[in-house]
């Protein structure tokens, strides 16, 4: 559906399907429940939902059509006929998605039909770790979970996602209400907070060590942005060159890339900042990212010629310094200030300390955190999938998939002041329930009063007179202009010492399966990486002249090891890899994820730590089996038509 | 070649904005129903993409460079895997586009050993979905059994939905209005769809830029998919 069409709908939309003389296609907006006696065989409807794959929030529409499935009732089968959802894109009316969508977003719809999903509450039978459940009724489940906080409430954790929602606020309200110590997240999602990058309008970009294409902040937006950015002004194209540790999907796309150590970002920005400032660069910080003071002067120079600069960094602090002496802030091309927020995010957590803990569907301390569940008593889950962390858990309270919810969730980058809202339009296939809900009936099973935060409760401040909610939710969300908040601009930058040695492994978020919940799906299984081309699988990433030192071929099997574990993968010799510096996504190696992820590849975090590289051992495991499967294994171009 | 009728369908696709996210890949098997492939058929090589992002390293570290190109069929108008087919299966239709009959096709596969540019496939056996993945199923395309050949057909269950649309409002199809699921989907509007008997439309105009190639052009094959060079 196009723009067009799709203003087209929404002026004359009514509730429920309106078939046509033809009855292929009418298109109706319905914020409400599809009944099945309005699913009328191909004919579509379209419904607004918000993408849960990662912290973006882009608004989606979904495309409803009859579907059948099998049910057992009485230990009969029957066919039913149910309200399916058969695609999803992006929502044009979202100001962050634009009617745009990536690979993850497109695949939630599998985890949506998942064959594996948890379908009711199940309590644990066998010892933990041993994933042996049984299912229980959901009163049984309530009671149980009652029975683990009564009176301890100092010791509970709740995880959740760091973002700003009607979920996080109920779960906020909840842990006040029982007196428990406020929600944190293990999450490796970037957190709320983050300022808005101008990056259609800027002429001359340094990115430094941000995925801003891949996997940081809001790609799908940043993406959209590069577009324009590259070919979308007449005569203007955009110069972009990227800092980064890794060729990662961003860096793939510069037109310079800058190698630098992992771990330098603010030793480099100070560099250029210094530059900038008029001063000499410390040696110490170009000994740390191993440029030469030549390049960053020439660097830091085109920065300061060009008419609309523009610095993106992961490292917020050191690219509001830059930008603050480019002079960079809230105009055309250049970083804007984060809008007032709607509450507060969950800040990161240890799990550690925890006693009991209740682990938000989305949050996996068992696959994020390796190990870090060992003394917690009770786990307490509410995730729709057995993962790494539900399979330990002692209670699974399964809550609703994310196209089966109602939601709010206030949008970390967007163009304005923002929150993408989704109502549910197809029933819940299985016995699951909204966490909110199962708060409430734990909540009134402790006799504590709690309700809930609702999604029109949480928009409501964003709503301009006479805007009505149900005008919101037709929409998929609301938006109002304001003026964004003051940047904080560090006058200085602290740069700490880089540790140097000769191999490192870093870890990064993979484009397929985020950090690692997009792994049950099959799509992203099968989804080639972009670096490697492998599927159904990740390889460590090692440069050739390492890899022909250590006598490792790419599809070898090897063994990677550091102080804190050891891992066995498949090699890839990638040909654009810092040499001694090895690389690995974060996205396979789970314990428990479904048929499609269980015991499939490695967890680069058994080995290293997720902000911080760490210092391994590689080495070639002769004659082991298996095969690395690639879909395209050349990864130079060959042919008759050689190189263009 | 068949005559040619009002549309002549082409897609052109910016390798500027073209980031190798992977968006048209995802899309395109919840649009087409691609069966599923499992690690063990992946390894054998026997993964089914009809769009894929090839990607190549030129030059070495650190003076490596890498390009991205998202592959899908080319639609040629002189397609090699026409002729080969001893049972008129793929055939170039009234519009330009090279399609697949699936319920002719007996699985020879000369076609795909003929296509210079690797992107048909064969069903080696019949698909799988366990339950209930199969509830989102797209209703306009059918499911293909083991024996046949697939492939990129430009998403032609849109082309014909938009054309029956026009014909029952009275009028021609805009430009823009048609997008395959890959053209949808791209977040930096990468991929243009349209027709190149338009001379005013987005992709005819796309396909006379100085940055237009077409992939493997010196085979004479006549692709309708162009390729914008990166640069000014």
């Amino acid at each position: 559906m196009d723009r067009r069409n799709f203003f087209k709908i929404l002026s004359t939309v009514s509730a429920g399907a309106a078939a046509t003389s033809c009855g292929t296609k009418r298109d109706a907006l319905a914020p409400l429940l599809v009944p099945e006696h309005e699913i009328v065989p191909g004919v579509e409807q379209w419904h607004v939902a918000v993408c849960r794959e990662c912290a973006a929030g882009c608004g989606v529409i979904a495309r409803v059509m009859e579907g059948e499935r099998t049910v057992e009732r009485n230990g009969q089968k029957f066919r039913e006929r149910v309200a399916a959802i058969k695609k999803l894109e992006g929502n044009p009316l979202d100001p962050v998605s634009g009617g745009r969508l990536c690979a993850r977003g497109q695949a939630a719809v599998q985890g949506l039909y998942h064959p594996d999903r948890v379908r009711g509450p199940l309590k644990r039978t066998g010892a933990r770790g041993e994933a042996k459940f049984a299912p229980v009724a959901w009163d049984e489940a309530i009671a149980g979970v009652v029975d683990k906080l009564k009176g301890r409430a100092s010791d509970v954790l709740f995880l959740t996602a760091p973002e700003v929602s009607a979920r996080t606020a109920s779960i906020a309200r909840f842990v006040q209400a029982i007196g428990a110590p406020a929600a944190r997240t293990c999450s490796l999602q970037q957190p709320a907070g983050l300022p808005r990058y101008d990056l259609a309008r800027a002429r001359y970009v340094l990115g430094v060590g941000a995925d801003f294409l891949g996997t940081w902040a809001s790609p799908v937006y940043y993406m959209r942005q590069y577009g324009e950015f590259r070919q979308g002004r007449p005569g203007v194209r955009g110069h972009f060159v990227q800092a980064d540790s890794r060729m990662s999907l961003t860096a793939s796309n510069a037109d310079e890339w800058v190698p630098i150590q992992p771990g330098s970002e603010r030793a480099f920005l100070a560099a250029i900042g210094a530059v900038l400032r008029g001063e000499n660069p410390k040696q110490e910080w170009l000994d740390a990212c191993g440029v030469t003071e030549k390049r960053v002067r020439r660097i830091a120079e085109e920065l300061k010629q060009s008419e609309a600069p523009l610095v993106i960094a992961a490292d917020t602090e050191a690219a509001l310094y830059v930008n603050g002496l480019l002079g960079n802030f809230n105009k055309p091309g250049g970083v804007f200030g984060v809008y007032a927020s709607l509450g507060s995010a969950p800040q990161k957590g240890d799990v550690r300390g925890a006693r009991v803990l209740l682990v938000d569907a989305g949050e996996n301390p068992a696959y994020l955190a390796p190990g870090s569940l060992a003394n917690v008593e009770t786990i307490i889950s509410f995730s729709p999938f057995l993962d790494d962390t539900a399979a330990q858990a002692d209670w699974i309270l399964p809550d609703h998939h994310a196209l089966e919810s109602d939601m709010a969730i206030e949008q970390p980058v967007s163009p304005k002041r923002s929150v993408a809202v989704g109502t549910a339009f197809v029933k819940p296939l299985y016995d699951t329930r909204a966490v909110e809900q199962t708060l409430a009936d734990v909540a009134k099973k402790m006799s504590v009063a709690y309700a809930p935060v609702t999604p029109e409760e949480f928009a409501k401040p964003l709503l301009a007179e006479g805007e009505s909610w149900e005008d919101v939710v037709r929409r998929g969300g609301v938006q109002a202009d304001a003026q964004a908040g003051e940047l904080k601009v560090p006058q200085a930058l602290q740069v700490q010492p880089v540790e140097r040695s000769p191999l490192v492994l870093q870890t990064y978020l993979s484009t397929q399966y985020y950090d690692g919940r997009a792994a049950n799906l099959p799509w992203m299984q099968e989804l080639p990486d972009p670096a490697s081309s492998a599927m159904w699988d990740l390889p460590v990433e090692i440069d050739p002249k390492t890899a022909s030192s250590l006598q490792i071929a790419s599809g070898d099997r090897v063994g990677v090891e550091s102080e804190r574990g050891a891992i066995e993968v498949f090699a890839y010799v990638h040909p654009a890899a810092i040499p001694g510096v090895v690389s690995m996504a974060i996205g396979e190696g789970h314990a428990h994820f479904t048929r499609y992820a269980s015991g499939r590849g490695a967890n680069p975090l058994t080995v290293a730590d997720a902000e911080k590289p760490m210092r391994v051992k590689i080495s070639r495991i002769a004659g082991a089996r298996g095969e690395l499967a690639q879909f395209s294994p050349q990864d130079r171009e060959q042919g008759p038509w050689g190189g263009r | 070649m068949s005559e040619r009728t009002k549309h002549r369908w082409a897609m052109a696709i910016d390798l500027d904005r073209c980031t190798g996210c992977q968006a048209c890949v995802a899309a395109c098997h919840a649009e087409n129903n691609l069966p599923l492939s499992d690690p063990e058929s992946a390894a054998k090589g026997r993964a089914v993409h009809w769009i894929r992002v090839d990607r190549y390293y030129e030059g070495e570290f650190p003076e490596v460079k890498v390009k991205h190109m998202p592959v899908l069929c080319q639609q040629c108008d002189e397609a090699p895997c026409e002729p080969v087919c001893p049972v008129y299966a793929t055939y170039q239709n009234a519009e330009g586009l090279n399609v697949q009959v699936y319920n002719r096709c007996v699985g020879t596969r000369y076609c795909g050993n003929n296509c210079p540019y690797s992107v048909r496939f064969f069903n080696w056996f019949d698909p799988v979905w366990p339950e209930p993945l199969q509830l989102q199923h797209n209703p306009d395309v059918s499911i293909r059994m083991g024996g046949v050949m697939e492939k990129c057909t430009f998403c032609i269950q849109r082309i014909k939905r938009a054309e029956n649309d026009a014909k029952d409002e009275k009028r021609d199809v805009a430009d823009g209005e048609i997008q395959p699921a890959c053209a949808q989907s791209c977040p930096a509007e990468a991929m243009v769809f349209g027709d190149l008997n338009d001379p005013e439309s987005k992709v005819s105009r796309m396909a006379g830029s100085g940055r237009s190639t077409r992939l493997l052009e010196e085979l004479g094959t006549k692709p309708k998919v162009f390729y914008l060079q990166r640069g000014a």
